[in-house]
């Protein structure tokens, strides 16, 4: 699947990246970018994902076609 | 009077923009026969955070979610306050000290709902889109914005004031 990552997550992992590890659910995901970069691991828990530009639950299941968006806290205005 | 905006018929319909936002064309097109009251916010860079000198900032967005999402939250806002105006921009790339980074106008009847209409559209564009600030200081630092203020209000980092919609 395509992983997608923006503002501070850019500062731990590529803009865009192919992601090939087998992971069933977004919380299987959640858990496995953070062993990918552990300095992460306190942004991705408080981040949201989204799957073809809309919000979905930590129980969303993955085929390992999507393109997920990892999106941090919103810090606009 | 088509809610949404006049403004849009006017081709100013971007939610997201890169261009510096004009407050006074804005605000020149948000009169409405059916609205006795206009409120106007402005959200500027201010030249000091945390204790360091701001030099500027920078914003980034999913333009496509983020625009998505500023109009289902405009749209709730025109109908719980029945608005003749409700719109708003954020504007992303580098935005200068006393720039505008985001503008909300509302429109109503009486001015209590086009206050507190203003206010609930700018805290939930600041809490739920995906829209992030990064920081420029004048000693060549940079901070991201990371977390919304939510958890002052809840006492949890994990707790918003406003519920995401998921799937």
């Amino acid at each position: 699947m395509k992983i997608q990552v923006f503002a501070i997550l850019k500062d731990f992992f590529k803009k865009e990246f192919e992601f090939k590890t087998s992971v069933h659910t977004i919380a299987d995901l959640r858990v496995a970018l953070a062993l990918i970069n552990p300095e992460a691991t306190a942004v991705l828990k408080l981040c949201r994902f989204a799957v073809q530009d809309e919000m979905v639950t930590d129980h969303y299941p993955l085929t390992g076609n999507e393109h997920v968006l990892v999106i941090p806290p919103s810090s606009g205005g | 009077m088509f809610w949404l905006f006049h403004l849009a018929a006017e081709g100013n319909m971007d939610f997201i923009t890169k261009k510096q936002i004009d407050l006074v064309a804005l605000l020149q097109k948000s009169h409405c026969p059916t609205a006795g009251a206009v409120v106007l916010f402005s959200g500027e860079v201010r030249n000091h955070n945390i204790g360091k000198a701001v030099k500027h900032l920078e914003y980034e967005a999913h333009a496509g979610m983020a625009t998505k999402m500023i109009a289902e939250i405009l749209l709730a806002a025109r109908n719980r306050w029945n608005l003749s105006i409700a719109y708003a921009q954020h504007r992303i790339g580098k935005v200068k000290v006393t720039e505008s980074a985001v503008v909300v106008i509302t429109a109503s009847v009486h001015r209590g709902e086009a206050y507190a209409s203003n206010r609930y559209i700018i805290d939930r564009i600041k809490h739920e889109v995906p829209i992030w600030k990064c920081e420029h200081f004048t000693d060549g630092s940079k901070e991201w914005g990371g977390n919304c203020n939510c958890h002052t209000e809840t006492g949890d980092p994990n707790k918003h004031l406003y519920e995401f919609k998921v799937l």
